[in-house]
């Protein structure tokens, strides 16, 4: 994939950090990384490995230390509504209803009210919300905010999906479930997906593309095609191999075993 | 064999229990009986201790010989000088003039405070600039200022505005300070990618997310807004439940002045009340601890 064909373009970025007493701390170094449209991709590594801060990067957060960033041909200048971040969790106005909350994107452009509603209703249809529209983020549990803060997300029409650990605080089942929807989203928008996780499990279901990173200093140390299609069963033979060849990748760089 | 005897209970031919719906019904209607019974016993204790110190005042100025019924009327002889000043429109008066002044202070303070809270919070050249002279004038009491604030702006309503203003804007100040100065950065991340601009980021998400702090910034400055009042109008005004009692001071009259405690009081507590009250409305989201 040609630089100017990517969607979106890491070029040799180094992301430093100044510890405590002012010692120069590697979050990133040397990273490179181009990601296709359409792509959904998994960043994994063990906590420290930079993970977060390259997402927050091509999300326009923080500016790279050196190297740059682009996004569809421009360089990255600021947050931005083509790339959206669901965050882990508490992202959720909590002033605001379901509904509002997943109006706001569409109120900073100035969407019509009536239009704003509408749209924002049929965003929360899709993840099976529609009921709670009117309940504010503390009335509703876990998964619940994780699927009102996807709608909220997809409701500007990004064309990246940038996922910050977003499944990691909901219990097993819920994230199941999560992760199925999520699935059907993509296919249905076309939308490209940059999801970090530190769950081996979580990127060999989702991910066409497994990036697997290493701390000390921050660095890309293997990156994994996997062609296997959606949805994938958990309890298939093929589904084990690829959950022990993303588990091997994370632990070649680690000097342990695979679990 | 505690057992065999549970497992026998859960067949059907041998259950003896009642169906489940009457026991579910009687269950629920206890329950309500308890809560009812909890609720009314609390109200009848809360007037009980009201009825004891009503009791209590009336009877020991009376009846004891060690305290002076001058110097401590009791509250029949109160409610007798009341109900004049109540006809003849002078209390009515003076609590419509003394409120005037604490909301017209208030609001001043109310809009200084949250906006210079706001800017030095968002903007740290200005935190810095103003940080030492805030913390410098906010250490003065407001009291403090009452000679000077008479010399500069006469006895009259500008005095007591501002003297209510300034000892009001500095909690609010404060508390905005903190509360824009600690709103989660994943809230402003949210907001910025999701296109919002620097005013619908401050209106849509900084204000409420920092609105607990401020409210309670709100709730000090009302009560600071009135003891700034009482001390202004005692000390240089021609109206004014506290100049009231001043007056009653001057003229020896202890029950004038139990009017002016008990209308204070009163406002006090109302305020609070009304505040609490109108902020539940507002902001269904957060929960205020009475």
């Amino acid at each position: 994939m040609s630089a100017a064909g990517a969607l979106i373009a890491v070029e040799h970025v180094s992301q430093v950090y100044a510890g405590r007493d002012g010692a120069p701390n590697w979050a990133l170094r040397d990273v490179s990384l181009r990601i296709g449209r359409g792509e959904f991709v998994c960043l994994i590594g063990p906590s420290g490995c930079g993970k977060t801060t390259l997402l927050h990067l091509v999300a326009g957060f923080v500016k790279p230390t050196s190297g740059t960033v682009s996004f569809a041909g421009t360089p990255v200048a600021g947050p931005g509504p083509e790339r959206v971040v669901v965050f882990q969790e508490y992202a959720l106005f909590a002033w605001m209803t379901a509904r509002q909350n997943v109006e706001f994107g569409l109120r900073t452009r100035g969407v019509p009210r009536a239009e704003r509603r509408a749209l924002a209703l049929r965003a929360l249809e899709r993840v099976s919300l529609r009921h709670a529209a009117d309940r504010y983020p503390h009335e509703l549990s876990g998964g619940m905010r994780q699927r009102v803060a996807v709608a909220r997300a997809l409701v500007v029409e990004p064309e990246v999906l940038l996922m910050d650990e977003p499944f990691a605080a909901v219990d097993a089942m819920t994230r199941q479930s999560l992760q199925e929807d999520l699935l059907r989203l993509w296919r249905e928008t076309g939308v490209s997906v940059v999801f970090v996780t530190h769950n081996v499990d979580e990127a060999a279901f989702l991910a066409q593309r497994v990036v697997v990173m290493g701390a000390n200093p921050g660095s890309i140390r293997a990156d994994l095609a996997i062609e296997a299609p959606h949805p994938r069963d958990r309890g298939s033979p093929r589904f084990a191999a690829l959950y022990s060849d993303v588990a091997d990748a994370l632990a070649a760089h680690h000097g342990r075993k695979a679990a | 064999m505690s057992l065999a005897s549970s497992d026998a209970r859960i067949e059907p031919g041998t259950d003896t229990r009642p169906p489940a719906g009457s026991f579910e019904e009687a269950f629920r209607a206890e329950h309500r009986r308890r809560r009812r019974h909890a609720a009314m016993w609390r109200l009848v204790l809360n007037a009980a201790g009201i009825a004891l110190f009503v009791i209590a005042w009336e009877l020991i100025p009376r009846y004891s010989s060690w305290i002076n019924e001058v110097l401590f009327p009791p509250p029949s002889q109160v409610f007798e000088a009341f109900v004049p000043l109540l006809l003849s429109g002078e209390i009515v008066k003076n609590i419509r003039v003394s409120l005037l002044r604490a909301a017209s202070g208030f609001g001043v303070a109310l809009v200084l405070g949250i906006g210079a809270g706001v800017m030095t919070a968002r903007l740290s050249w200005l935190q810095y600039l103003f940080e030492p002279l805030l913390h410098g004038f906010r250490s003065i009491p407001a009291i403090a200022l009452i000679p000077l604030c008479i010399l500069w702006f006469g006895i009259g309503e500008t005095s007591k505005t501002a003297l209510i203003a300034w000892g009001a804007f500095f909690p609010l100040w404060i508390t905005t300070f903190i509360g824009v100065r600690d709103v989660n950065p994943i809230y402003l991340r949210s907001a910025a990618c999701l296109g919002a601009g620097r005013l619908t980021t401050l209106f849509l998400v900084v204000l409420p997310a920092a609105l607990p702090f401020i409210l309670a910034g709100i709730r000090q400055a009302l009560s600071v807004s009135l003891v700034v009042l009482v001390a202004a109008e005692m000390s240089g005004a021609s109206s004014g439940i506290a100049h009231m009692m001043s007056e009653g001071h001057q003229l020896f009259r202890v029950d004038i002045m139990f009017i002016g405690l008990a209308v204070l009081g009163a406002f006090g507590f109302l305020v609070d009340r009304t505040f609490v009250a109108v902020a539940r409305r507002l902001f269904p989201w957060y929960q205020i601890t009475s």
